[in-house]
């Protein structure tokens, strides 16, 4: 299994995989599956596919392979069209609202800077997304502030369930059938880690 | 205890050898036909229905419990993770809209026997006896047709049955839970803290967790995965608190079965079965009562969708009563950042509460009040608190990886019930054609001024615990409302005793009939609610077969 390429290291050492023979069949089989390339259903066009990995990447901070695969798990998600069950009545439902959504953050590209979303550069996408975040009221038809909800629900379901991501914060994952012993403050498990800087307050490491 | 078995031995029925499920039950649980004429059909499976299920079945009634979703196993349908939980959930398209509109989906309701308290934190508080009159008390909201005197009793049932963990009770009227209080972890730890700071009281408890071993439910192993639904059999949930002894008193469960359309008589006005879709499949099951109980939002959407001559605008709607007064209670999460290490993914999420703040404070502006409650949200969940703030990319990722450092309140408040807040059919349909449900949602000032002062609180608290920062994300909880009770038909849906004003043999004993929701979390009530209207329906059937 390759080791999580965390670019955050606060947690030396932790892999929440070491556990994975504690943990129940049901829940090990489906979390080690996170680990494997994605074979889920293909939703979007390839045209779209390049803009949602793009954003996906800009969202979560990740410019380099091995990546988490934040697009593919939505994409397998919309495929399925396991939605969250509910949608704003002024937003089409999440799968019309994701692809129109794409085209329109292309369109917001080629109109600030002339290229598809993708081939901007890093800060040139990042510009973009902060015109979309900060504006009140609509994007292209769309409440922007409903459309980027629904994007960072999306994407942070599918990387904050990845054990690498778990790595990075210190989060040791599923706890059946071995639970804790050691609970209250500044009290840890065995297989939990300290930090390198402990001290260091909520952006060490800018 | 032997007098909780007496009266339910769901806890007894349940395997020792470290399996979750009694298979051997479920698959020599009854089956009626079709064609049977059952006495009761219960349309949903949860914290209402389950209990009206067990309590008729134990009476020696027929009953057949629908549920749309999977009668579970939590050995091998539940993960202990948060994205594999997803299927907990209602996912069924739902639109929400008003000037507030409340996300449904995973923090809201469940669909599966058990209903939403599989996923449910597991807090199991009483009601104040104020939340019964606010409107002769506060001028606002409803008076309840029943008083807090007729639900206790109900009350001290569920708080044995489920069983319920706390200390002595000392807000509302004063009372004390069957289990011990559960040590509590560092999230908790703060909690405490925070109240002795500020001259607060705080409790722990009162959580529906086994303290110790009941029956063949094994203790809390402080997994801290409450909300991903118990694969320990620790939480209660209807699925292992009263789904057991309902099959071994002849009660069918029919899951995967989603109910359609009450069927209502024209001729003599009287309910005679439910239209039922499963497999795809259309069927029809005759029975001689329908009760209705599946959650503030399908039970409304269920009588709209059965329209017919009697009721051409929806079943029991004929005053314009169903799907309005729905409520939610202001569900506001406030964090705090510490120098030492929360970690407050171990132990339950429901730990610790306060109820200083949940009556109505004359020196204030606004009416009623809140309460306060430690919540832990797992990691997916706590992303949602930093992009609340606006957090993203590389800087939402360095923030994550402060996790362990972040202890999490919340706060319930009382948002008052209004008559626009409600569900109306949707023109957009769900797999099987039928109209959704739209939620349109709005608060009022006072309701505002109240999620005010609870923020504020909340961050006190936190500081006076020693937090260096605090971040607040806005949010909702707790669907309640929708077909309330009420004394006549121009002011609710049902009476005192969750009989429907319109069709007398239709009864409705979810969520749905609470005119006010407190500050309380609301399954208790709810169960106490539903059993009190099961004890209405068992003497009112033992009274009419002495008649004759
Ligand atoms: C994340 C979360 C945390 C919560 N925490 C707490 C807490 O700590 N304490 C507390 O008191 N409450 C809590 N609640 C709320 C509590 O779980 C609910 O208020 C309660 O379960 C509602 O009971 P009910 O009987 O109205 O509906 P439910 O328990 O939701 O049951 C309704 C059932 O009906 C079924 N159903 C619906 N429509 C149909 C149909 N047409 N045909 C067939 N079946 C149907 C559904 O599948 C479902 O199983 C929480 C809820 C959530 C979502
Ligand atoms: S913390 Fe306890 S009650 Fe909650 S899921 Fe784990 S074992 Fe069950």
């Amino acid at each position: 299994m390759t080791k999580s390429p965390i670019p955050y290291p606060r947690f030396p050492g932790f892999d929440v995989m070491e556990q994975a023979k504690h943990w129940d069949q049901v829940t090990r089989e489906l979390v080690e599956s996170r680990l494997q390339p994605p074979d889920g259903d293909s939703f979007f066009s390839l045209s779209e596919r390049a803009v949602a990995a793009t954003l996906c990447d800009q969202l979560t901070g990740q410019h380099e392979d091995p990546r988490i695969p934040v697009v593919q798990m939505i994409e397998t998600r919309l495929a399925a069209n396991r939605t969250d069950g509910w949608h704003h009545a002024d937003l089409p439902p999440d799968r019309r609202t994701w692809q129109q959504s794409l085209r329109n953050l292309d369109a917001d590209a080629h109109e600030a800077h002339g290229t598809d979303f993708p081939t901007c550069s890093l800060d040139q996408q990042a510009q973009v997304l902060t015109s979309i975040q900060k504006t009140s009221g609509l994007w292209h038809g769309l409440r922007a502030d409903e459309v980027w909800n629904l994007w960072m629900r999306y994407v942070c379901a599918a990387f904050y369930s990845h054990p690498w991501a778990w790595n990075e914060i210190g989060f040791p994952g599923p706890a059946y059938p071995r639970g804790y012993k050691n609970i209250g403050m500044n009290r840890r498990e065995s297989f939990e880690v300290g930090q390198e800087h402990p001290e260091q307050g909520p952006v060490p490491h800018q | 205890m032997s007098r909780v078995r007496d009266r339910n031995n769901s806890a007894w029925l349940l395997p020792t050898d470290g399996t979750r499920t009694n298979h051997r039950q479920r698959r020599e649980m009854r089956r009626y036909a079709e064609s049977d004429e059952v006495d009761v059909v219960v349309v949903g499976c949860g914290a209402g229905g389950a209990t009206v299920i067990q309590r008729l079945a134990r009476a020696g009634f027929s009953v057949v419990g629908f549920d749309a979703g999977p009668f579970w196993d939590p050995d091998t349908d539940w993960v202990s993770d948060e994205a594999g939980s997803h299927d907990l959930f209602w996912t069924d398209p739902r639109v929400i809209s008003g000037t507030d509109p409340v996300p449904l989906g995973a923090n809201n309701s469940g669909r599966g026997v058990g209903g939403s308290m599989v996923h449910f934190a597991g807090y199991a508080p009483r009601f104040h006896p104020s939340d019964f009159q606010t409107a002769t008390l506060d001028g606002v909201g409803a008076d309840w047709p029943i008083n807090y005197e007729d639900l206790e009793p109900y009350y001290q049932d569920m708080e044995e049955e489920l069983p319920v963990a706390g200390e002595h009770w000392t807000w509302g009227k004063p009372h004390s839970y069957p289990h011990r209080p559960h040590p509590v972890g560092g999230n908790g730890e703060v909690f405490q803290r925070g109240a002795e700071a500020m001259g607060l009281t705080a409790k722990v408890g009162p959580v529906a967790t086994t303290n110790g071993r009941f029956g063949n439910r094994p203790h809390c192993i402080y997994r801290g995965f409450c909300l991903q639904g118990c694969k320990v059999n620790a939480k209660a949930s209807p699925l292992i608190t009263h789904i057991p002894d309902a099959l071994a008193h002849g009660a069918e469960i029919r899951p995967d079965s989603m109910v359609s359309r009450i069927a209502v008589d024209d001729r003599t006005g009287k309910a005679t079965g439910v239209h039922y879709i499963s497999d795809g499949v259309e069927h029809f099951q005759r029975a001689g009562t329908v009760v209705v109980a599946g959650y503030s939002i399908e039970t409304p959407r269920l009588l709209l969708n059965s329209r017919s001559a009697l009721f051409p605008d929806g079943l029991c709607n004929n005053f314009d009563q169903v799907g309005r007064y729905l409520m939610v209670q202001g569900a506001a999460q406030t964090s705090g950042r510490f120098e030492s290490e929360i970690r407050k993914y171990k132990a339950p999420p429901p730990e610790v509460s306060c109820e200083d703040f949940y009556e109505t404070d004359p020196s204030k502006p606004y009416k009623r009040g809140f309460s306060l409650q430690t919540v832990a949200p797992l990691p997916v969940t706590w992303s949602e608190h930093l992009t609340a703030q606006g957090h993203w990319g590389a800087d939402l990722r360095r923030r994550m990886t402060d996790y362990v450092h972040w202890a999490s309140f919340g706060t319930l408040c009382e948002l008052l019930p209004q008559a626009d807040n409600r569900v109306t059919l949707d023109p957009q349909t769900d797999q099987h054609g039928l109209p959704v449900a739209n939620f349109s949602y709005s608060m009022c000032d006072n309701d505002r001024q109240l999620l005010d002062a609870a923020q504020t609180t909340m961050e006190e608290m936190l500081r006076a615990a020693g937090a260096a920062e605090t971040i607040t994300i806005k949010r909702f909880a707790h669907l309640v409302g929708g077909a309330r009770m009420a004394d006549d038909e121009r002011h609710g849906v049902v009476d005192a005793d969750c009989r429907s004003f319109a069709v007398p043999n239709l009864y409705i004993t979810d969520g749905s009939v609470l005119p006010t929701q407190g500050s309380a979390n609301p399954a208790l009530t709810i169960m106490a609610v539903a059993a009190r209207a099961a004890e209405g329906m068992i003497k009112s059937a033992q009274a009419q077969s002495a008649q004759t």
